[in-house]
């Protein structure tokens, strides 16, 4: 069988398993949401932090709870790494204070959803940071944005009302119902593929040539399922998915893909449901599923055709350099497509080495926002905004207000969706611009050329969007990046779920227009292709002179 | 904010209703208008007033730029003159739409107070109830008084608003209500009261002139034309807010696309920059904004409805609770298959002493009429004597 059989073969698999997945799940996310029963477990943790979960919250309530819980976390993860030293340290290898920088940076990138990580996980975390750190931001950064994108769909639900539901009743119904029951299960099924899960510490051992060589034990796939599933990205260690402890074999890493785009293509059967128009819910699926296919056949063919790759690649027949061998180039790019798309950052093989136009496409992936079908939650109300958008660029100048889902796009709604698609960019273009301008941001530029312009757009795209992958070749470690890194990362989560939670809010407001002749009909094929072309000519113009001078520039030289 | 139908003006005012469609164009595109649009825009030109519409503040801003780089930088003034002229032809006809726009409510005006000016009122003198052969004078009809009584014959334009204090006629009212069907007008009861720049068809009746110079139901609506000032609609505010938004976007693009350059040691000229950048930012749109508002309420005027300004077109496209008011009169003659349905209610009882029934998108006959306070407000101004029934609009 060829591999590029194989690709297809994978890619088959996977729409299949998300196809099983699509209504069952869905309908279990949007049952979480919409009960008023709360689990004895549910009852206990309330109890416990005297929290009132039926207390109905209005948006601005809401975003303070939101912004409160993310931001003890951030000084959470902080002060665990700072003093790990000295508490943490029980279990495994002993290790020594993360510098400042690199603890922020890290902290911010885990509540973030980010991920990004410029360190070494084996090297420079102790097992309980890891597990009760950094492993538990997997899960509260996920929650977080999955009840924003809830919020945002009660917003469309809701009637004359301000309020969006409870944060704190939302968080933990998300853990305790959906992420949790699903990691246990996923968990085991890595560790039955091989991922290893242990608090053993360095092994050294000698090889068959008589070196040393130091393997390391850990708790990996309790980590890796939630990695995943909760599109963080985090790994354990350095290598992330590439390493044979996380990612052991061809089945694994086909379950990682799978289990990483499972929740976001769930999302929109629970946000049919709870509009009570399960076609809306299949024309939001069917833009992402698009945009999906498209990258993946995209990149697939640039990483398996030697025209455009250098000249190790001409000699090797197709672009192996940077890729597992395990897996083979397809696996690798329908893993490197997914990951991008999903603002995961979990990586099989080395993006640095994907050919330039195969690059270009991870890069403009994430570009495209997270929504397609972008991360847990944030794709789904990134998505429901440009949905917006395209409404109202459809609707443009009728003579009437245009809705979506039986809600006016007013000025205030618009206000919000343009503020909401403005920040990223304005984010990514500042970071990038002042890096490339100045010295400090140039020296850490490792790659002369337009390799290195792709690197700096990369890390700052990657930050922006909360996907935390890296194009290494860019000493991310300098203090300019890891500072300038974890301002963007904040603002390009927080800003834009401020902006989702105030449409949101000014949705609920509202009362429900009836469907009448003049309302544009958003389950047909025309407004699904409507929406794709939005989002395309939208990124594309605003990327595309970084992308000529980039990728580009260099895939055409 | 208010939707009124006009009375039919100009040389076919006098043909009877029905018998011709006829279609009043806004005037668009008369050179005439054109022309006389283009002090206005350029006038536009000042950076304060091109502040409001932030695409074309940028064009604008680009085009001085470019015009400093094309006098001062002697590399390529070909290439940079064609640029400068091209970005100030793109301002300059932006503004051409907009001045255009203003102008047009200034015409309407002028041409509803020409016809107001030239109806001939035949004023009787020191008329009294049964009296005949009472002398008459032509006066204009806007130098009738309170209490004049005129006599109108058919085929004659009624000159003031009033009531009818003898005699039947039959009244094309179409100018006013819209509907072509002549009504009866007669002295004595409900049906007496007439409305100016409406016609008689048949007979003769004399009308005691109810409302003072100035003040009539016409005079009305050429202040309403007149004061109306382009404002934005909703929908419009909203678009340029998403317009504002891919400016601050692209500049930003462009704005870094400097430094990225340098280091790709490619660095561009000034003058290519803004030249990317007006291709970039929504020009077309930001452009023609003004000249797509104009479209819409053209269309309505082409129907004989004049809309004051874009608002009303869409506080018109969002009405889902409409108050069908029909006149007791004209209920009367109904047949009985168009009558309200028994659902529908008495409003305003002794202003307008209309039935209305309400239709919704899922019907609720007999449901509460003003269900919800509205943004907007539609008036059709229908009732005899100029008054006016609203409905809300939510």
């Amino acid at each position: 069988m060829s591999s590029t059989l194989a690709g297809w073969l994978q890619v088959g698999l996977l729409v299949a398993a998300l196809a099983a997945c699509y209504v069952p799940l869905g309908n279990y996310i949007a049952k979480i949401f919409t009960t008023n029963q709360h689990w004895r477990v549910e009852r206990a943790i309330f109890k416990a932090t005297g929290i009132n979960p039926d207390v109905d919250q209005g948006w601005g309530q809401y975003l303070r709870s939101m912004l409160a819980f993310s931001a003890v976390s951030v000084l959470l993860l902080y002060g665990m790494q700072r003093l790990q030293g000295y508490l943490l340290s029980f279990v495994g290898p002993h290790m020594a204070a993360v510098p400042a920088n690199t603890a922020f940076n890290t902290a911010v990138s885990f509540t973030t959803n980010t991920n990004w990580q410029n360190y070494s996980g084996e090297s420079t975390m102790t097992y309980i940071v890891q597990m009760s750190g950094l492993a538990v931001q997997n899960f509260m950064s996920a929650a977080v944005g999955l009840v924003v994108a809830m919020a945002m769909i009660r917003g469309f639900v809701r009637s004359r009302t301000g309020t969006l539901g409870n944060f704190w009743s939302d968080v933990t119904h998300a853990v305790v119902r959906l992420l949790l029951p699903l990691s246990v299960i996923g968990a085991i099924v890595l560790m039955a593929g091989g991922a290893i899960d242990n608090f053993a510490s360095y092994h050294t051992i000698t090889t068959l040539s008589g070196a040393h060589q130091t393997i390391v034990g850990g708790p990996v796939a309790s980590q890796e399922v939630i990695k995943e599933m909760g599109n963080n990205g985090g790994g354990f260690f350095n290598a992330n998915s590439a390493h044979p402890f996380e990612n052991p074999n061809p089945f694994t890493d086909i379950f990682e893909i799978f289990l990483l785009l499972l929740i976001p293509f769930a999302t929109p059967r629970a946000f049919g449901r709870m509009v009570k128009d399960n076609k809306q819910g299949y024309a939001i699926v069917a833009i992402m599923a698009i945009i999906w296919v498209v990258a993946v056949a995209g990149l697939s063919f640039f990483e398996a055709h030697t025209a455009t790759g250098g000249a190790a690649t001409i000699a090797a027949g197709h672009a192996a350099e940077g890729t597992e061998v395990r897996f083979g180039t397809p696996a690798c790019s329908v893993f490197a497509a997914s990951t991008t798309l999903t603002s995961t950052g979990a990586v099989n093989c080395f993006h640095d080495s994907l050919t330039p136009f195969g690059g270009g496409i991870a890069l403009f992936d994430m570009a495209l926002g997270e929504i397609a079908p972008g991360g847990i939650g944030a794709g789904m109300y990134g998505i429901l905004i440009l949905a917006i958008v395209t409404v109202f660029v459809a609707g443009l100048m009728v003579g009437r207000t245009p809705e979506y889902i039986g809600k006016k796009i007013r000025p205030t709604e618009m206000k919000y969706a343009a503020l909401y698609f403005l920040t990223i960019p304005v984010i990514t273009l500042t970071a990038a611009g002042l890096s490339i301008a100045t010295k400090v941001g140039q020296s850490a530029i490792f790659n002369p050329g337009p390799h290195g312009l792709t690197e700096v757009m990369y890390a700052f795209v990657s930050e922006a969007n909360n996907n935390g992958s890296a194009f290494a070749g860019l000493g991310t470690a300098a203090t300019w990046y890891q500072t300038l890194g974890g301002v963007v990362m904040l603002l390009g989560r927080f800003a834009p779920e401020i902006f989702a939670l105030g449409l949101a809010g000014s949705l609920a407001r509202q009362s429900p227009v009836p469907a009448s002749a003049g309302t544009l009909d958003t389950r047909t094929p025309l407004f699904v292709g409507m929406v794709v072309g939005v989002i395309l000519i939208l990124v594309g113009l605003t990327y595309f002179p970084a992308l000529a001078l980039g990728p580009f520039a260099e895939g055409l030289h | 904010m208010a939707v009124t139908t006009t009375p039919q003006t100009g040389p076919e005012a006098g043909k009877p209703a029905g018998t011709e469609q006829r279609r009043i164009g806004s005037g668009l595109l008369d050179p005439k208008i054109l022309w006389n649009s283009l002090p206005a825009a350029f006038k536009k030109l000042d950076p304060r007033v091109q502040l409001r519409n932030p695409v074309m503040f940028v064009v604008e801003v680009g085009a001085a730029i470019t015009t400093y780089t094309a006098i001062f930088d002697d590399k390529q003034p070909a290439f940079n003159w064609t640029i400068v002229v091209f970005l100030w032809l793109t301002v300059v006809f932006a503004n051409l739409a907009e001045a255009v726009a203003e102008g047009r409510g200034k015409a309407q005006a002028e041409t509803l107070r020409r016809t107001k000016r030239e109806t001939v009122a035949r004023r009787l003198i020191d008329w009294r109830p049964g009296q005949t052969g009472t002398r008459e004078e032509e006066v204009p009809g806007t130098q009738l008084q309170l209490g004049d009584h005129v006599v109108v014959e058919a085929g004659e334009i009624i000159p003031g608003d009033g009531d009818v204090v003898e005699g039947v006629a039959s009244v094309d009212e179409s100018a006013i209500t819209g509907e072509s069907a002549p009504v009866i007008r007669e002295s004595g009861g409900d049906r007496s009261a007439v409305t100016g720049g409406t016609k008689v068809l048949s007979d003769r009746i004399v009308v005691h002139i109810t409302s003072k110079p100035g003040e009539t139901f016409i005079d009305r609506m050429i202040a309403l034309v007149e004061g109306a000032q382009r404002q934005k609609t909703p929908n419009e505010i909203a678009l340029n807010i998403l317009l504002a938004s891919l400016t601050i976007i692209f500049m930003l693009a462009v704005i870094t696309l400097q430094p990225m350059a340098f280091y790709s040691g490619a660095p561009q000229s000034l003058v290519i920059l803004v030249a990317l950048l007006v291709a970039l930012i929504p020009t077309t749109i930001g452009a023609l904004l003004s000249a797509i508002g104009i479209a819409g309420m053209d269309r309505l005027v082409q129907r004989n409805v004049l809309a004051m300004s874009g608002r009303a077109v869409e506080a018109a496209g969002d009405v889902n609770t409409l108050l069908l008011g029909q006149d007791r009169h004209d209920h009367d003659r109904q047949p009985p298959g168009n009558r309200v349905p028994a659902g529908g209610r008495r409003v305003r009882r002794g202003t307008c002493q209309r039935r209305a029934a309400v239709v919704h998108g899922r019907l609720h006959p007999g449901g509460p009429l003003h269900r919800r306070a509205g943004q907007g407000e539609v008036r059709s101004a229908g009732a005899p004597g100029g008054r006016v029934a609203r409905g809300r609009v939510r």
